[in-house]
């Protein structure tokens, strides 16, 4: 029934379509987007999307929301694998060597011709290209990108006794400030922690701010080789557990990613790591004065990035390919990327795009959004290699062995080196 | 608490010297079961009809609001996902019940060449996660051009291994002689199956149902997949944009959606209540 109304639909579609577009040149783009930051993005790249098509008569783009970032991964590789891929998504920059390995993407050097098109490749922040290229090919645009940032409860700071407008900047102050701002009631009972950084699900991405603060890469560029148990490494964990086992800052054991900002707000901590992503959540719902700060520095200042690229599908015409990189051209210009970072927090992934108008207006209005832009210039590649999945899920366990205290550090770290050195062996 | 009440009013029944332990331990085991299943729907209700600041705190007295749930409505298409998702739920169940129903009658009461390795086959299949045959199931609703349709989430699901099974066990114990009875009758097949064996198999096809529509309703990952638009998804889809873990989670709206789209399945579930377990008893009785 509602099938023979979608083909009736369709064919309605069909025929309108072919009436208006007059010249047989109408391309139709199928664009998978995640959402990892609420209900608007999607909004926001559903408007851009219309805009474009609005001043593009040629072509039609079906924007489809494609769930989280895995289940993003999961429906394209589905689809690619099922012999219709979309031709174009925003995924996880990480998974490109996974895009790669499938052969289902292709790297933007062989679209681009002109001389226009190839500054057009140099104009992103080069931290954000780290994750997007190999083998001195571009795969991926930086689109929602972004990257930790550390928040702090001015009124908390004020409380205990500290400058509100002074944030710790090294591992030790952070220790010292922690240790202060760490409340206890009659019965020992800890009211308000100083610092919070979360641990569940994906607990590699803000210990990589840790091991490139300690001065240290996890994994090499070719995604071949990984350094999980070089003695910094070793050195960054140790802190961490430290932070819960000897200091006694931070809530012991795994903490939840989602609610974070919540345990924020409710002051049951003084300081969060968490995603520029959460900015504009922060801003609306915090009750007190907060301060944004990067990430505290111990040999180096340094945080990783994050989020998701544009890919291009290899399984499309070339007048679709064509389309599709005219439509990222168009949604990564400086206008377009200063009007998705507004939106949703996510870091405008090009030093043009800051100085639109609007984002002046924006960053006048709300400094602390320039933060996460100024921290990029420490910022290093979110780990990424050949078998991304497994990877990461054989460091995450790791790391979760040791927060949980089943492992010494070093000896956890050990095992997770020998295990994905047996995977990326195959790839050397 | 109610463990305590419970012993009370067993002891206070029996006299004291036949205090009956076992049915004490069965009530109290029942009540922290029950309640252990309750809690996290109470903490949905509390969190949904609270303003967002009361979500980890109890006042008795906090002010309740709807705003959760209009919020939750309008940050996505959810009329429309509702529609689907009955349309999806009602489609499977109607295909499931006619193609089980006429397998498992073949297998229950017809010996033909191949039976056995065919019954086989069929059991075969409760064993394969379907979430394996993703990839095998999109290339087939390709072919077939019905990718992003409602007819292509639920097809993969139509001939049931586990209803074929199901119907089948519970066809085998119905009694030879009420199938003769009807031959002398003048039925035919077809006419045996719809007059003596379905009618004596309903508490059966209640409870697959029952486990079917909540199955499919909850279903997520390959309706994501196989749609692309408004018009095909599910309510689970819908739900999904929620959990934005990045920005944290809003566990305000997310309850409150939560209730939402869960709220069909368990006001279903307390109106057929008393049919339902009975139907599962006298399932599994037989």
């Amino acid at each position: 029934m509602t099938m023979l109304r979608k083909l009736g639909a369709a064919a309605g579609a069909a025929a309108l379509s072919a009436a208006l577009a007059a010249p047989a040149s109408a391309v139709d783009l199928q664009f998978f987007f995640p959402v990892a930051v609420g209900g608007k993005a999607a909004q926001t790249i559903e408007e851009l999307t219309a805009d474009y098509v609005a001043q593009n008569p040629g072509v039609n783009i079906e924007a489809v929301y494609a769930g989280s970032y895995q289940d993003t991964i999961t429906k394209t590789l589905t689809a690619a694998r099922g012999g219709e891929p979309p031709q174009l998504a925003v995924i996880l920059s990480v998974d490109m060597f996974t895009l790669i390995e499938e052969d289902a993407i292709m790297p933007f050097d062989d679209l681009i011709e002109t001389d226009e098109e190839r500054a057009w490749l140099d104009a992103f922040y080069p931290a954000f290209m780290e994750n997007s290229q190999t083998g001195g090919k571009t795969y991926g645009i930086p689109f929602q990108r972004s990257t930790p940032v550390l928040y702090w409860n001015k009124e908390a700071f004020a409380e205990a006794g500290l400058d509100p407008e002074t944030p710790p900047a090294t591992w030790e102050e952070m220790v010292e400030f922690g240790k202060t701002l760490t409340k206890r009631d009659g019965d020992g009972n800890v009211t308000q922690w100083g610092v919070r950084i979360p641990s569940s699900g994906f607990p590699y991405w803000l210990f990589q701010g840790l091991t490139t603060q300690n001065d240290v890469i996890i994994a090499s560029g070719d995604g071949d080789e990984t350094y999980f148990d070089d003695p910094r490494v070793v050195e960054a964990l140790q802190y961490l557990v430290d932070l819960s086992t000897v200091h006694e800052v931070m809530q012991p054991g795994i903490i939840e990613w989602g609610a974070t900002p919540k345990a924020f707000f409710e002051g049951q901590t003084a300081m969060m790591w968490t995603t520029t992503g959460n900015l504009t959540n922060v801003r609306n719902n915090a009750p007190f004065d907060f301060g944004v700060a990067m990430l505290p520095a111990n040999k180096r200042r340094g945080a990783p990035t994050g989020g998701g690229n544009f890919f291009i599908f290899k399984d499309s015409t070339d007048e679709q390919k064509e389309a599709s990189l005219d439509f990222i051209k168009w949604i990564s210009a400086p206008a377009q990327a200063a009007r998705w970072s507004i939106a949703t927090g996510y870091v405008a992934p090009r030093p043009d795009a800051w100085e639109t108008p609007e984002m002046k207006a924006y960053v006048a209005d709300f400094p602390p959004a320039l933060v996460a832009r100024d921290q990029l210039e420490f910022a290093v590649a979110e780990l990424s290699t050949y078998q991304n999945q497994r990877i990461t899920t054989i460091f995450n366990d790791a790391l979760e062995a040791a927060i949980t205290g089943q492992k010494e550090p070093a000896e956890a770290l050990a095992e997770a080196q020998a295990q994905a050195d047996r995977i990326l062996r195959a790839y050397r | 608490m109610s463990a305590l009440d419970a012993s009370n009013g067993a002891a206070a029944a029996a006299p004291p010297a036949r205090f009956d332990v076992d049915r004490a331990l069965n009530t109290a085991g029942a009540w922290a079961l029950g309640i252990l299943w309750f809690l996290p729907l109470i903490y949905a209700v509390w969190t949904a009809i609270h303003p967002g600041e009361f979500a980890t705190r109890f006042e008795l007295f906090a002010p309740l609001t709807v705003e959760n749930f209009v919020n939750a409505w309008t940050a996505a298409p959810f009329a429309r996902y509702f529609l689907n998702t009955v349309l999806l739920v009602t489609f499977i169940l109607a295909g499931q019940f006619v193609l089980c129903t006429l397998a498992a009658y073949a297998f229950a009461r017809f010996r033909f060449p191949g039976s056995s390795v065919l019954f086989t086959l069929v059991l075969l299949q409760l064993l394969v996660m379907p979430d394996i045959l993703i990839v095998e199931n999109y290339a087939t609703m390709r072919m077939l051009g019905l990718v992003d349709t409602i007819v292509a989430i639920g097809l993969p699901y139509v001939a049931s291994g586990f209803g074929i099974f199901l119907l089948r066990q519970t066809f085998m114990t119905v009694p030879k002689e009420l199938e003769e009875a009807a031959r002398v009758e003048g039925a035919g097949p077809i006419g045996v199956l719809w007059k003596v064996y379905v009618p004596l198999a309903k508490p059966t096809y209640l409870a697959y149902g029952l486990v079917s529509v909540s199955h499919h309703w909850n279903n997520f990952l390959w309706p994501l997949i196989i749609t692309n638009s408004v018009e095909t998804r599910p309510v689970t889809v819908g739900l999904s944009i929620f959990s934005a873990v990045d920005q944290g989670i809003d566990w305000s709206i997310i309850t409150a959606a939560t209730l939402m789209t869960s709220g069909p399945l368990l006001i279903a579930f307390l109106l057929f209540q008393r049919q339902f377990v009975q139907s599962f008893m006298r399932a599994g009785i037989k």
